[in-house]
């Protein structure tokens, strides 16, 4: 089958419950919100293709799957990923305090170079904010990340969000390659039809001896 | 976070601690739409199955020897946990009874002498901004680590993979311990078979999504005194220098012969209950080739009864061919991700996970558990699965479990050197002083186990001593263990620098000759051991319930000797078949383009137009 992308990048939702993460995953995955999501068991991520500069990248971007309830993600999740969206809600003081644990979090499992961006979400709800603007510009300096406000429900800057970190990424990956003359490779993922290499055990070489 | 007292407080299944079977449990649950909640006294998944940092590590040890802080229950149950009438409390145990015999130790300084600090000092602040970058590059080839490493002492200025470079291979604890994130120390590690059960179930479940894997690139044994690779492939018996044409023959006869299931029974009449050392003698192998079969391909003992000889040697033949050069997989980052994936697939799929909580007692009714004391508060539940090392000893069988004996090492180069970073698994047969064949794993930093430049040996064995007692022996024969000594670290430091630098062209050397396709066995340096660990944990896959527990209690065991997951699996399956009999046991998970969410129209599904081919290897760019 022939690819059709360029590139394919794992990117993760981080933050507290609550927050809006699988409502911006959808918003950007689907254009579509429904608070009716939360509830819906046996999303593990979705994908969406977007194009930049020419080139097709593939988005997986995985969710919590409410892992982050009683802070219990596995290391697992954070294998792999290249970039994380860490997300807080602008009308709740608690999550914003705890981007700084989610970063150490990260800090511990994820690896050392994946690119971070920070988004506070639900900005469509003014009259109940919290958390300043100021205040997000100020964290993410202060991580040296960069900041949106974004409103998964009122479609504000999600598109732009995902599309900054896939770009900061992709050139982080294209460096890479270049200057690396055998890119990384990583381990290989099961598949159910692996297909069968030619036969070189022990039994097919039987004609040969 | 929310608070623990958001937990659910009744649901269909809870499952008290994270090891293997009792996590494939909760995702089989989970996964047919029963409430379930995974709950562990740890802040880490997997229990006596777990992998862990440098650094948590440390924490283990230092709980295992400290039992009393372990996962502690900060509340006494009794206070404040109302019994109601015709309830009893029954207490569960602390897990980490089943560790014994600890002991860790560094074989290197701690610091670096003053000269040494100055060096390093330069170096690393022409380095600082190559670092980060560089950093990323985990899984380098290692051809080309060997090249970065071989310039470095030439140029001070060259990047770097890693900082243990800068001293060309003169480790100190401090730069272990800086690095310590990215260690993946594995408690059981264990291969899989790639026509094993884990790996079949991995496949259909579609939880295969979530891990990776290295195939082993070699399988050796120990023979006359040194390491041999067994071939296990075309390319390999060409290759081999240790086998003749005509022992390539007798091999593919027997081989054959222990396959062809049509004339298995003709086979090996009247070896039914003989030895299959005494089959193989029968066939007159030659020593060498009945070495291979019995100790290596089989995995037997003198004392393996044929048929089961026959068996394993099928496993074996079975598993090649699928995935690589030998019939083994192993998990990246270790084989506490594997756990995790299955955890993962339960929280997909609504289960409920809660680290840090330790289960106090279960709640006993009327010969029912309806459910488990944990942190204050009263959870119920229809069945409650739970590991062994915390089962009540009442509703254990009073037979003594046995125990495993376990090696971890870090070296500073693997124990064969060869052109591409190897991944070795190694049987070690039986010999005076060691009854029982000890399983080595030594893997790479390309699996994430540890940085570059260094390598992690798994030493495991049926306990018969201490850990120490049983594998010391062995790791001595693949093994340089120096002691260093508070007073002398600067000196032998010293000594050992001189020492290493003037062996190094002598080393690559001989790797170089290894290209050819044999792996050089002759003039090799034994790796220098830096950090060592060795412990006893009980293998309790043999032991059961007493037929007086409650029968809504489901007991899971801990890490067995076998080498693949085999039991685990089997075990999760009879467990889920004896909770819900008509239930299938982990259908096959949705890929996400395939869940059509309700209200929403079905082109949703189709909208990114290649929703049928999430298959490629995730995580690295495909250009």
């Amino acid at each position: 089958m022939a690819k059709t992308y360029d590139y394919l990048f794992k990117l993760l939702l981080i933050g507290d419950s609550g927050v809006g993460k699988t409502c911006v995953l959808f918003r950007f995955s689907e254009d579509a919100f429904n608070t009716s999501f939360i509830s819906t068991i046996g999303i593990d991520f979705k994908i969406r293709t977007i194009e930049l500069d020419g080139k097709k990248i593939k988005l997986q971007i995985w969710d919590t799957a409410g892992q982050e309830r009683f802070r219990t993600i596995t290391t697992a999740y954070y294998r792999g990923a290249m970039g994380i969206m860490l997300v807080y809600d602008i009308t709740n003081e608690k999550s914003f305090e705890n981007i700084k644990n989610w970063i150490r979090n990260i800090e511990e499992n994820a690896s050392a170079d994946v690119e971070k961006m920070l988004l506070g979400n639900k900005c469509e709800l003014s009259e109940k904010r919290q958390v300043s603007r100021e205040r997000g510009e100020a964290l993410a300096i202060e991580y040296g990340i960069k900041f949106m406000e974004t409103s998964a429900k009122a479609s504000i800057n999600v598109e732009e969000a995902f599309y900054t970190l896939a770009r900061d990424i992709k050139a982080k990956t294209e460096k890479k390659l270049k200057e690396a003359s055998n890119p990384p490779k990583g381990g290989h993922q099961l598949k159910p039809a692996e297909p069968q290499r030619k036969p070189t055990n022990w039994l097919s070489r039987c004609s040969l001896l | 976070m929310a608070s623990a007292n958001d937990l659910p407080s009744t649901c269909d299944v809870i499952v008290v601690g994270t090891g293997m079977t009792e996590s494939i449990l909760a995702a089989a649950a989970s996964r047919v739409g029963k409430q379930v909640l995974h709950i562990d006294g740890n802040d880490y998944y997997g229990g006596l199955w777990a992998s862990f940092n440098l650094d948590n590590l440390n924490k283990w040890v230092k709980d295992c020897e400290n039992p009393e802080n372990f996962a502690s229950d900060p509340d006494d149950p009794n206070s404040d946990v109302k019994i109601n009438n015709g309830e009893e409390f029954v207490f569960l145990q602390n897990q980490t009874s089943h560790i014994s015999n600890i002991e860790v130790k560094w074989h290197i300084p701690k610091k670096l002498t003053e000269t040494q600090v100055e060096q390093w000092s330069r170096k690393s602040q022409t380095s600082q901004e190559e670092k980060e970058s560089s950093e990323s590059d985990e899984s380098k080839s290692p051809t080309e680590e060997h090249t970065l490493s071989r310039k470095h002492t030439n140029s001070e200025s060259e990047k770097m993979p890693s900082v243990g470079f800068t001293r060309n291979g003169n480790w100190t604890q401090e730069d272990l311990m800086r690095d310590y994130r990215r260690f993946n120390i594995d408690l059981a590690p264990k291969l899989l078979f790639a026509r094993g059960s884990l790996v079949e179930l991995l496949i259909s479940s579609n939880i295969a999504r979530y891990t990776e894997f290295h195939a082993v690139t070699r399988v050796l044994t120990w023979l006359d005194g040194e390491l041999n690779a067994v071939p296990c492939s075309r390319a390999d018996v060409f290759a081999t220098r240790h086998v003749s044409v005509v022992e390539k023959r007798m091999l593919m006869k027997l081989l054959t012969g222990c396959m062809d299931s049509d004339n298995l029974v003709q086979e090996f009449q009247g070896f039914e209950s003989k030895t299959f050392l005494e089959y193989l003698k029968s066939k007159r192998l030659t020593a060498h080739l009945l070495h291979y079969v019995l100790y290596a391909i089989a995995m037997g003992t003198d004392t393996t009864p044929c048929m089961e000889g026959v068996e394993r040697t099928q496993r074996f033949l079975n598993s090649l061919g699928r995935y690589g050069n030998t019939p083994f997989l192993w998990p990246m980052y270790g084989t506490g991700e594997l756990p995790q994936a299955f955890c993962r697939l339960c929280a997909v799929f609504g289960g409920t996970y809660c680290l840090q909580h330790p289960a106090k007692a279960l709640v006993v009714a009327n010969e029912r558990c309806v459910g488990v004391v944990s942190c204050g508060q009263r959870l119920m539940a229809e069945h409650v699965v739970m590991g062994i090392a915390q089962a009540p000893t009442q509703y254990l069988d009073g037979q003594q479990p046995s125990g495993i004996s376990r090696g971890v090492f870090i070296t500073n180069k693997s124990i064969m050197p060869s052109e591409k970073e190897p991944l070795t698994f190694l049987q070690f047969p039986p010999g005076p002083s060691h009854p029982n064949p000890v399983t080595v794993i030594e893997v790479g930093p390309s699996t994430h186990a540890c940085p570059q430049g260094l390598f992690m040996v798994h030493m495991t064995c049926k306990q018969s001593k201490s850990a120490k007692e049983d594998l010391q022996e062995i790791a001595s024969f693949l093994l340089t263990q120096e002691d260093v000594s508070p007073s002398d670290y600067d000196i032998s430091t010293d000594n050992r620098s001189t020492q290493t630098s003037g062996q190094d062209p002598h080393h690559h050397h001989s790797e170089g000759a290894s290209g050819s396709g044999d792996e050089a066995a002759t003039v090799r340096t034994k790796p220098q051991v830096l950090w060592s660990m060795y412990f006893n944990c009980l293998e309790t896959s043999k032991n059961s319930y007493s037929p007086n527990a409650p029968e809504n209690v489901h007991l899971c065991s801990g890490p067995d000797l076998e080498l693949d997951f085999e039991f685990s699996v089997q075990q999760a399956e009879r467990l889920f078949k004896k909770m819900y009999p008509d239930l299938e046991f982990l259908p096959r998970a949705p890929d996400p383009e395939e869940i059509v969410i309700e209200g929403d129209t079905p082109e949703v599904v189709d909208e990114d137009g290649n929703s049928f081919e999430f298959d490629e290897e995730v995580q690295q760019p495909s250009s």
